[in-house]
């Protein structure tokens, strides 16, 4: 059998409620400073915390010098990110390229505001509602990048962008292409904000990860790109890289539609069968980034799984929704370029607003910021409705 | 090499059960409703109860491949779907917007994308890779990539599938953006067992490629054929969505003009995901009629989007 194509991190793109871009990201991260905060927004409840970018559309437009249009807001944050990523590469005639997006609602943001007056009976512009479809919301970040071909777009709800990812990990792979540029975007939108609300896990407080008296999370938004590259795309490109991608799993919980079981099946299978794929025995796992959203479900049944695979020697971990908000389809990809930065830097991220270990497992994150960490591998989990659950690896060059 | 080992499509035809369908099928031109088994058969009456269309539809398509396929568990479930679940999506965003106070979670929790493959997981009690994708009008091509991607990595059963639905404010939508005479909007689920053993006298995909971007067509068409060392006339049946002179394709048509050929839009009605019949319709049309070598299906619906599935008979 051919070993495995080795897969090189060579680019990173983030926009998110701690900032535009990689470097305002990292400085918050370092700085302890937590993006959620009231709503900026008319179209969203006043007095309500959520994870905001900080501009409106029309700035976003203006930052992306693009002609009014028609744009979701999907759109023009994955735009952001996935330019600042992309880096203004150019197409190659020897290299296939690929493009992998994720998106929940797709423009659902724009499609709220349509169906509003259109409930209302006022004059609607049908246009609006090309923006749609999830589909299209990438192809317009493809197109705004000169990508054509494999251009593709997930929706597993909150572990969409991880599949993201694990797909043009796979299609690297197995030789199907030489780089692609894959990651995540959700708006905030009332749909979203009102369907957590309804499901009695929306804190109206800030959220507390992984803390014995969380309640529930905030939702945010944003998006997040990585380029893979395979060793053939690297020599051409001659782009350095940050770190590797050597393991993905996906698997279903398959006990409840939006539940996660008790004793945490499917992320225990995802979280071993991406160790297993990544070569690693669970000892070797510097720093896990979980998924951690701040319900009572989620964190005690991804604290079972941990324990599953890494018993009484669990290794460090936090959860950094606290300060980015639930970015449903964009937070692995969030979550997947912190990993990586925790990794580049040797830092150990914080877990903002935990002061108890849960009852039922007494598991403690990082709480304070620790650098000059020697990290090798860091895990970084996501789950979502459904029971999708999906688990990524990433780990240093030499390792 | 993967075969296909099982097919049940429920569409706006007597597709379901009914092997040899496509031999007579009649177009569709009033939409309708679509035509569907008994439900309770497959689906437990509370579970059914809070189910929409697509749902339904799906799960029970799915089930009928499993019963049909008689190999157990698929390792994965992989499905595409343009606009995902609409019916549940419009009913949230609906009281949303109209209903004050805590809303009822049932049609936001039912409104992901991935409601489809996470239902079929949960009564299948399958724990496997569990994929949605949604790509327009290529949801389908880009769910069977993934499928023989995970056969390639050494999986032996994937249950791949795709579904749409309907619902009378996107024909609204449509009667305002869609300028071209198109065929009527409908629903449909097509669900499909691939396999990496050859049966006796299976049908085989031999590749499945999508491609993004407006360059020359016939181009694409011909380097993928030439790929697998095949011509223009080696095909000998061609699905497309819509003829070739709707497309304003001509000059394209022409290369083909000794191929069999159908339409399948004209059966299926419209919705994203309506290769997964075409591609139904080809298979059955195969295993009626075993000269049938190789089977082309074109899916250039979208104006910047092609996907092309190439098909062949084989033997054990």
């Amino acid at each position: 059998m051919v070993p495995a194509a080795k897969i090189s991190i060579t680019g990173l793109g983030i926009v998110s409620a701690i900032g535009c871009g990689v470097e305002e990201n990292r400085r918050a991260l370092v700085e302890g400073q937590s993006g959620i905060g009231t709503t900026y927004s008319e179209t969203l409840p006043e007095g309500l915390l959520v994870g905001a970018v900080k501009q409106s559309d029309q700035e976003l437009l203006q930052r992306l010098r693009l002609p009014n249009g028609y744009y979701s807001r999907t759109s023009l944050l994955g735009m952001v990110a996935a330019r600042e990523a992309w880096d203004g590469q150019s197409s190659h005639p020897s290299l296939r390229t690929g493009f992998i997006g994720a998106t929940s609602v797709g423009g659902m943001d724009q499609t709220e505001q349509f169906y509003k007056q259109y409930l209302q009976g006022r004059k609607v512009d049908f246009k609006s509602l090309i923006t749609h479809d999830s589909g299209y919301t990438m192809e317009v970040i493809a197109q705004d990048l000169g990508l054509t071909g494999y251009v593709n777009t997930i929706s597993t709800a909150c572990s969409s962008s991880a599949n993201a990812i694990m797909l043009g990990a796979r299609l690297l792979q197995q030789g199907r292409l030489d780089r692609v540029l894959v990651g995540g975007v959700d708006p905030l939108s009332m749909f979203t904000i009102q369907g957590f609300r309804s499901l009695m896990i929306y804190d109206e407080a800030w959220c507390k990860p992984f803390d014995d008296a969380r309640v529930g999370l905030n939702l945010g938004e944003g998006a997040a790109f990585m380029v893979l590259e395979n060793e053939k795309s690297i020599e051409i490109t001659g782009r350095l890289p940050i770190c590797r991608l050597t393991g993905w799993a996906n698997a279903a919980d398959a006990y409840h539609q939006t539940a996660s079981s008790p004793d945490g099946k499917g992320a225990t299978l995802a979280i071993g069968q991406a160790l297993q794929k990544a070569g690693l025995f669970p000892e070797e796992v510097s720093y896990i980034n979980v998924h951690g959203t701040g319900t009572k479900n989620n964190d005690l049944s991804e604290s079972i799984a941990m324990q599953n695979i890494f018993g009484d020697k669990l290794p460090p971990f936090s959860s950094t929704k606290a300060y980015t908000g639930h970015t449903l389809a964009a937070a692995a990809a969030i979550e997947g370029v912190y990993s990586v930065l925790a990794l580049r830097d040797g830092m150990l991220l914080p877990n903002l607003n935990f002061s108890t270990p849960l009852a039922e497992t007494g598991l403690s994150p990082i709480v304070e910021l620790q650098t000059g960490q020697d990290l090798t591998s860091v895990l970084s989990n996501s789950f979502g409705f459904g029971g999708n659950n999906s688990s990524l690896v990433f780990s240093s060059n030499g390792y | 090499m993967h075969y296909i080992k099982a097919a049940s499509s429920i569409t706006h035809q007597p597709s379901f059960q009914q092997k040899g369908f496509a031999a007579d099928l009649s177009p569709l031109s009033v939409a309708g409703e679509v035509i569907a088994p008994n439900y309770k058969e497959y689906i437990e009456g509370a579970l059914l109860r809070r189910m929409g269309k697509i749902l339904r539809m799906s799960v029970a398509a799915a089930k009928d491949v499993i019963l049909q396929a008689d190999a157990g568990q698929p390792n994965s479930i992989v499905v595409g779907t343009g606009l995902g679940c609409l019916l549940e999506t419009e009913k949230f965003l609906t009281n949303t917007l109209t209903l004050t106070g805590m809303l009822p979670p049932t049609a936001f929790i039912q409104s992901t994308h991935n409601t489809i493959a996470g239902q079929i997981s949960l009564i299948l009690e399958n724990h496997g890779y569990n994929m949605t994708h949604t790509q327009n009008t290529l949801s389908f091509e880009h769910a069977l990539i993934d499928a023989r991607l995970l056969l390639d990595e050494g999986q032996e059963l994937v249950l791949v599938g795709a579904a749409d639905e309907s619902i009378p404010f996107l024909e609204e939508v449509s009667r305002n953006l869609l300028t071209a005479s198109l065929p009527v909007l409908t629903s449909g689920a097509s669900f499909f067992m691939l396999d990496t053993r050859v049966a006796e006298a299976t049908v085989a995909i031999i590749d499945v490629k999508v491609h993004f971007g407006a360059e020359d067509r016939g181009a694409i068409v011909f380097d993928f054929l030439k790929e697998h060392d095949l011509s223009y006339p080696a095909i000998d049946l061609l699905m497309t969505p819509l003829s070739m002179q709707q497309q304003g394709l001509d000059s394209f048509g022409k290369v083909f003009a000794g191929t069999r050929q159908h339409t399948y839009l004209d059966y299926s009605g419209l919705y994203p995901s309506a290769s997964a019949f075409g591609f139904h319709m080809a298979i059955d049309m195969m295993q009626m009629d075993r000269r049938i070598g190789y089977t082309l299906i074109i899916n250039n619906l979208s104006a910047n989007s092609l996907g092309l599935i190439l098909l062949k008979n084989c033997e054990a």
